[in-house]
Formats: structure tokens, C-alpha cells, sequence
């Protein structure tokens, strides 16, 4: 468990990906163009000694990835978010199924979400049931802005999509991860557009809304939506690792967030292999607002509102027993693999 | 001093005008944020090429920044061609054919729903608010109550931002109206009933009043000056709670540009490529 001045901190990534852009799973241009972009986000928001290498980057696979997460007692849990991409890579980028492959392994520490496309009708229907009862997922990932032949993407306040929030409501599928934030590929920007998040979680609030990486570059707009609606979340992936480079802009964008929407609902998440949490959890743990942005905004960002951000808000959500999962963590796989069963026993 | 003894049109002079491109979404200009790789004169023709933070910088942006460029160029005295020529992105020839045959945005991607109008405007919305936030902060550090600041108009700035012998210091107008940026001007400001004389920061006022004007807001001397996300007038009443969603349009595109920054200095030391 991570330690943070004699104090410890459960942490929940709550948005990793197990993927693959090996050159021979890439099948378009736009697969390898995609790549090469979150390339870049690695390389610019990663401090130079952590910085992996583009082959490395390509596909690390399950074991790597379990080393990274738990070899430093960085990450107590994970939770998958799937991206397909099935335009851009012949077996997809970062599937459930293929995710399940980690998290069978150490069944304790992950938790899968599964994902819809209301493009896939009938048969995506069937698909959402079976990845609820394969790996009862809790929650899905979703991709407004995917492309798809002559459609540009799609809204989440469709009545297509509707359809699909009906059943994730009926299977109990509660939290909903829609990315709203830099671009794939929509040749209108909108398809990211935060608006159509708010008349569908007034139209659902008996499901959580997640706002995968604040809604960056539309800030703004998210915040102002998540201040009305109260089951609207925000998930921090791309905005923690601005705390590497540019603290005061990652500062001012968490006053922002902790002003508007509290600090109840904030999801911390390094989009791994984005960002790896090895380093990343501590810089976000050690990042602090100035007393300029404490005066400005009126909140802070102290070890009480870190502890919700970095674990206690997505265990609220996903209905995670932190403190029963402590007594098991003392000896599970994980904690014997890297020696950190200690970690828990200690916390006791 | 007559058209033919001017100088011909410089790389300098090039760029100079080109400080007037913004990126739309972080409303900064395109020469700060470096993205220019060559600002290319031979004659009365100009070339310039440029590479964005990212090959997936949205099409409609990429667009307007291109665009932009040629327009602007196109509006010095002394060029006769404008070529731009945009690198390295996943629509690349489009937008650099699109733009240089000046064909409109809906010619040059036909599977696009919408042009690019309501999303520049809905930028320039954000960027008018980002603005009004930087100025309103220097009236408020001048010492303007709300009441005061709420009761202003345009005709109240009428020296501002004016490089004439009222603003000392001030670098003179160049014949292509560029000039150097008036951020460490002092304005003097005359409150409506001429009692009060204030000095202000200018820089945050001109640069407001510049987007104000251009995105439609303030099209008469006497329209109130400062408005809120939705268009209205500025009141007293809802100055707090504007000023902090202006302050959120203005963390919002801060906040990318920091993204962008750390993005665009990846992608250049990827490719080798330094501004010429």
C-alpha cells in the first residue's frame, strides 16, 4: 500500500488498458497515427528517467504491466477501461477479453468494465449481457467519438444510447465512463462534446457518469454541467500528470475541480500505459495547491481530499470494501509475488 | 514615403502579422505557441508551414489556423501569394490543398456535418470570456469597485489601447497596423463622470475589447462592456458568480495549453524539427 508521509493511502486506478499496437496488430494508418500520439503524451508528460521506449510501448503485456502496478505498492487495485478501436487494430486495442487475461490472474486486484456501442443494436445488447455475466462487469468505457464507415460517432442522449444506459440499468452495470477529452479522430470536435452527458444523467440517476479525463479540453463546460447534476464524476487521467511538469496549471485545474464539484467526486486514474502509476501516484500525492490557488478557490487539497481522490471515491462507486480488501491483500497473489503483503499486515 | 520606396515584405514582417493567428482553442497566438517551422519570403511571395501539438489536432481547427495564416498574410501590403503549407497531420493535404486553392472548409472534407462557423464561434465565446476575466482582474487590481466596473461601456476605454500621444510609451502603428504587444502599458482611465482618473494595466483591456468586437458582443460605444456566459449584461448582482466561470474559460484554456505545449515539444524533438 502506498505510504505518504507515515500515512497510508489506498489507491484505486480506476483507468488502466492492457493494449496492444504491436506494428503487427496495426491495421490502418490511423492505428499506427494513433500510437504514435499517445506516444507523445507519454513522452511529454513522463519525467526522462521513467520514459519507455516506442517498441516497449507498443505492447508490454500482462506481466510487465502487473510489475508496474504492484512491484512498487504504487497501486492496491485497478480497474480496466477497454478501448476497441477494431478500425485501427486487427484484434483491437485494449479489449475486455483481452484485459481478462490480467485480471483473472489476480482476481482480488481488478475489476473489468466492458463497454457498448449503441452503433451494434441487437447484437451489442447481447454483447453487454455477456460481458456481465462473464466478468460481471460494474461499469462500462464508452467512445463517443469512435468512427465507424460513414458515422462520425455517436451521443450518449440518443435514443439509440438510451437503449443501452435502459439495459446497463436493468443488469445493475452502474458507472458509465464516457471519454470526453482529447481527440481520436472526429473531424467535427463535437463528437467529444460534454453536453449530451447532462440530459442523459438526469435522464439515469440511478447511474454514475464518470467524465474520463475532465472533459480536457472542454473543462469549462464539464464543470459547469457537473456542478447540476450529482451523478456526474470526474475522472483525473491526463490531467494528474500535469503535476510533472506544469504544477501550477495542474493546480489550478484541481481548484477548479475540488470548487465545483467537491471532493467527493473526483476519480484519480493514470490511463496506464499513458502514464505509469509507479511514479505517477507519488507526484500526484506530493503535489500541492499554492496558497495563492488555496485563497482563490477556498478548497483544499490536503491528505483527507487525496485519500478520497486517489481510493475512497471510486470504492464508493464500485462498492469496494477497503478495509476487507486490506485483510486480504496480506496474502494474495500480488502481495506474494512482490512482497507486499507486509503493506496490509502493517495497516491493521 | 511612397508604396515603391517600402521596403519589401520581410520574413520579420511576415511574422509579425502572423502573431494575430490564434489557436482557437487555447486563444494564444500560433508564433508564441511555436508551431511555425518556416516563414518562407522570396518577393511579394510568402510560404510558411507549420506543425501542430498533435497529427490529430482536430481537422477544424488545423483549418481555421490555416486559413487564418493565409488570410492574414494576404492582408500585407506588398504580398502577392500566399502558400501554407501544413505538416505532419493526418489531413494534411487536404487542408494545405483546401486551403491554398481556397476552396471552403465543406468543398474540402464533404463527409463533414458541419463547417466550421458555429465551432469558431462557440471558441470565440470562451476566448471573450477567458479575455473578460484578465481584464476585469486588472480594473478590480486598479481599484474599481464591482459597481463601477459593471457600469462601463467602450466609450469609457476610448483611449485604450490607442498607441497616440495619450498613452506615452507607446510603439507606433506600423502602415500593416501590427504592433508590438501593448501588455506593459499603463491606460489612463476616465470614469463616466470624468471625477475619477485611474490607471490600468492596458494590455488585458485592449486584448478583451479586441475580442469583444470581433466575436459581436460589443457592437455600439454604449452597450455595457462586460457580459456573462450567456450574452446578457453584466450585473452587480452576478458579478461573483460570473467572475468564476470566467475564471473557468480562462483555467479551461490554460489548463490544454499546457497539454498542448508539452505535446508540441514531444512531437518536435520526435521529428527533429526547429522553428527556422
Amino acid at each position: 500500500m502506498y505510504e505518504h508521509e507515515g500515512e497510508d493511502v489506498f489507491v484505486v486506478d480506476s483507468h488502466i488498458h492492457l493494449w496492444d499496437a504491436s506494428e503487427e496488430n496495426v491495421k490502418s494508418d490511423g492505428g499506427e497515427q494513433f500510437i504514435q500520439c499517445f506516444y507523445d503524451y507519454h513522452t511529454g508528460f513522463t519525467p526522462e528517467g521513467e520514459q519507455w521506449s516506442l517498441e516497449e510501448y507498443r505492447k508490454y503485456g500482462p506481466e510487465r504491466m502487473a510489475r508496474d502496478l504492484f512491484g512498487n505498492a504504487a497501486v492496491d487495485m485497478g480497474i480496466f477501461q477497454p478501448t476497441y478501436l477494431n478500425d485501427f487494430y486487427h484484434t483491437g486495442f485494449n479489449t475486455v477479453d483481452d484485459n481478462a487475461e490480467l485480471a483473472e490472474q489476480y482476481p482480488e486486484r481488478f475489476l473489468l468494465n466492458g463497454r457498448f456501442d449503441p452503433r451494434d443494436g441487437e447484437p451489442g445488447l447481447r454483447e453487454l449481457e455477456r460481458q456481465k455475466e462473464e466478468y460481471d462487469v460494474q461499469g462500462v468505457k464508452l467512445y463517443t467519438a469512435e468512427w465507424r464507415g460513414d458515422s462520425k460517432g455517436w451521443r450518449l442522449d440518443s435514443e439509440e444510447a438510451f437503449e443501452f444506459l435502459d439495459k446497463c440499468a436493468e443488469l445493475g452495470i452502474e458507472n458509465i465512463h464516457p471519454h470526453k477529452g482529447p481527440t481520436i479522430r472526429p473531424l467535427n470536435r463535437d463528437a467529444f462534446d460534454v453536453g449530451d452527458v447532462d440530459d442523459a444523467a438526469t435522464s439515469f440517476p440511478e447511474l454514475n457518469f464518470v467524465v474520463e479525463h475532465v472533459g480536457l479540453p472542454r473543462l469549462d463546460d464539464f464543470c459547469w454541467i457537473a456542478a447540476q447534476e450529482p451523478n456526474v464524476y470526474g475522472g483525473l487521467a491526463v490531467a494528474a500528470p500535469l503535476a510533472v511538469h506544469r504544477p501550477r496549471k495542474f493546480g489550478e485545474i484541481m481548484g477548479e475541480l475540488l470548487f465545483w464539484l467537491g471532493e467527493d467526486r473526483l476519480l484519480f486514474g493514470s490511463d496506464y500505459a499513458l502514464w505509469n502509476p509507479d511514479w505517477l501516484v507519488e507526484t500526484v500525492m506530493n503535489a500541492e495547491l499554492t496558497e495563492e490557488q488555496r485563497d482563490e478557490y477556498g478548497v483544499e487539497f490536503d491528505l483527507e481530499t487525496k485519500r478520497k481522490i486517489m481510493g475512497e471515491n471510486a470504492a464508493e462507486l464500485y462498492d469496494i470494501d477497503i478495509e476487507e480488501r486490506k485483510r486480504r491483500f496480506e496474502d494474495d497473489a500480488a502481495s506474494r509475488e512482490f512482497g507486499i503483503g507486509d503493506g496490509y499486515a502493517a495497516a491493521d | 514615403m511612397g508604396a515603391d520606396a517600402r521596403p519589401a515584405v520581410t520574413s520579420e514582417r511576415a511574422r509579425r502579422r502572423l502573431r494575430r493567428v490564434t489557436d482557437p482553442e487555447l486563444d494564444e497566438s500560433i508564433v508564441d505557441l511555436g508551431y511555425l517551422d518556416e516563414v518562407a519570403v522570396d518577393g511579394g511571395r510568402v510560404a510558411v508551414s507549420f506543425t501542430l501539438p498533435t497529427a490529430w489536432c482536430s481537422p477544424a481547427f488545423a483549418w481555421m489556423m490555416a486559413t487564418d495564416v493565409r488570410d492574414e498574410l494576404d492582408a500585407l501590403r506588398d504580398v502577392r501569394d500566399v502558400r501554407v503549407n501544413l505538416r505532419d497531420h493526418v489531413h494534411a493535404d487536404e487542408i494545405t490543398t483546401g486551403v491554398n486553392d481556397r476552396r471552403s472548409f465543406a468543398e474540402t472534407f464533404p463527409d463533414a456535418e458541419d463547417g466550421v462557423s458555429a465551432v469558431r464561434a462557440k471558441l470565440d465565446d470562451k476566448a471573450r470570456l477567458a479575455r473578460q476575466h484578465e481584464a476585469v482582474g486588472a480594473l478590480l487590481e486598479a481599484g474599481l469597485s464591482r459597481e463601477q466596473i459593471v457600469s462601463l461601456t467602450p466609450a469609457d476605454l476610448d483611449g485604450v489601447g490607442r498607441p497616440a500621444a495619450d498613452v506615452a510609451g507607446a510603439p507606433d502603428r506600423s502602415p500593416d497596423g501590427d504592433r508590438e504587444s501593448p501588455d506593459d502599458d499603463l491606460a489612463c482611465l476616465a470614469l463616466r463622470d470624468g471625477a475619477v482618473h485611474v490607471a490600468v494595466e492596458a494590455g488585458p483591456l485592449v486584448r478583451y475589447l479586441e475580442k469583444a468586437r470581433e466575436t459581436g458582443f460589443l457592437a455600439d460605444v454604449d452597450d455595457p462592456l462586460f457580459g456573462t456566459p450567456d450574452g446578457e449584461a453584466l450585473t452587480a448582482e452576478r458579478f461573483d458568480d460570473v467572475r468564476a466561470r470566467t475564471r473557468l474559460a480562462s483555467v479551461n484554456m490554460s489548463g490544454q495549453g499546457g497539454v498542448c505545449d508539452a505535446l508540441n515539444e514531444a512531437r518536435r524533438s520526435k521529428l527533429g524539427r526547429k522553428e527556422r
